[in-house]
């Protein structure tokens, strides 16, 4: 067994000796070490990958944009995007007014719907404030991200003649939205709506809606989709 | 700071001159281009400068793992790249002087059964065959010294074996 091992080690010392340097090569000493203070002298590798990788990813993103149409206009599209974005959540600057001319402004269709107090609000009661009309619905991801803007309004606002609505359209009516109110601390009056309010404001096939009503009872402003709170809150403060 | 620069490069440097040499024929005995294998001596320099912790203590032995480990890290990218050269019927690049010189057919052998055992064996053959001792090589590999004389018994097996598969005794 000693034996074996023994002549084991022999066999494998025999072939690796093959490998061996021959004893005349000396590895240039001085050469090295130029190589070597160069090196550690200048950033290191690693640092100097990840410029090449940034440069070269940067590089072939550009070259694609200019390449191929497709991802340039997603490309357009993100940047439209993102900006939207920035512009509702990051930055609240001054916003742009996109009134309807005042010659053009139509009045806004009355109707009477039930709080969740159980009092009736009629549209055309509150004539002489500033209105602003929002038809959503708790199932509605875009309605939610706006509630919290038009509670500041409301919050902001309502000393000068300045009321939210917000008009519900689900389906289950109170069971669904009283839970949600209350949870958000809605500081503003919401009702159910119904098909024939919801179709004369054009909320009938979208959500959300957002009408700003001028104190005359007109129609000054109509919103499709989510708001910009910027621009919104520049209108409400161009009908005061 | 720039002191404490000034002298990390001292060290380095006083632990250059002592082994590069060493280092570099640790490499050598694995890559066959010679000019190859002194670069990569000076490369686990640097590794060695940028990772402060192995710089206290166990230098030296952590020197020898990073060597024979850069070298057959270098050996393996070889081989691929020839059975690559070779699988696309490139026209085969006529070898350097310096490789004709270095690389006898048996040393090719050697290096291919290398190449095929599981690195951490073929780690302990090399250092061993350095001719570093047990306790050397244990502190090297981060291995109990106790264990290395079963370990290399196996690595030795396991060369042999495929040896054997390959050219005949």
């Amino acid at each position: 067994m000693a034996n074996n091992a023994a002549h084991l080690d022999v066999w494998v010392d025999q072939r690796l000796a093959v490998l061996d340097v021959a004893g005349d090569w000396q590895p240039n000493m001085s050469r090295a070490l130029a190589r070597l203070r160069d090196r550690s002298a200048s950033p290191s590798g690693r640092g100097r990958a990840w410029l090449w990788a940034a440069a070269a990813t940067t590089m072939a993103v550009c070259l694609s944009l200019v390449t191929f149409p497709a991802p340039r206009a997603l490309a357009q599209r993100c940047l439209n995007c993102s900006a939207a974005l920035l512009q509702n959540f990051a930055a609240p600057g001054p916003g742009h007014a996109n009134l309807i001319p005042e010659k053009d402004r139509k009045p806004a269709p009355d109707f009477t719907l039930t709080d969740a107090a159980g009092q009736p609000v009629r549209l055309s009661a509150l004539r002489g404030k500033v209105l602003l009309l929002n038809f959503w619905a708790t199932w509605c991801h875009g309605c939610k991200a706006e509630i919290p803007w038009f509670i500041e309004f409301q919050r902001a606002y309502q000393s000068r003649d300045f009321v939210v609505l917000g008009v519900s359209r689900d389906d289950d009516g109170w069971k669904a939205v009283r839970p949600y109110i209350n949870a958000k601390k809605v500081n503003y009056r919401v009702m159910i709506g119904n098909d024939a309010v919801a179709r004369v404001y054009g909320a009938a096939e979208m959500l959300p809606v957002t009408v700003l009503i001028d104190k005359s009872g007109r129609i000054a402003a109509k919103h499709a989709g989510v708001v910009s709170q910027s621009d919104c809150r520049a209108e409400i403060e161009t009908l005061l | 700071m720039v002191v404490k620069a000034a002298e990390t490069q001292f060290d380095l440097e006083s632990t250059f001159r002592a082994q590069y040499g060493r280092i570099a024929r640790i490499i050598a005995r694995v890559v066959r281009d010679r000019a190859r294998a002194e670069e990569l001596a000076v490369e686990v320099f640097l590794k060695l400068w940028r990772n402060r912790q192995a710089q206290d203590g166990q230098a030296e032995a952590w020197l020898y793992r990073v060597a024979v480990r850069t070298g057959l890290n270098e050996l393996r990218r070889q081989t691929r790249q020839t059975r690559y050269e070779r699988l696309l019927g490139f026209v085969r690049r006529s070898p350097t002087p310096e490789e004709i010189h270095a690389a006898t057919e048996e040393q090719a052998n050697v290096r291919l059964v290398l190449n095929a055992i599981a690195p951490r064996q073929a780690e302990l053959l090399l250092l061993r065959s350095q001719g570093l001792r047990y306790d050397e090589v244990a502190a090297a590999l981060a291995l109990d010294p106790a264990s290395i004389g079963t370990l290399l018994r196996r690595a030795q097996q396991a060369f042999r074996k495929e040896y054997i598969k390959r050219y005949g005794e």
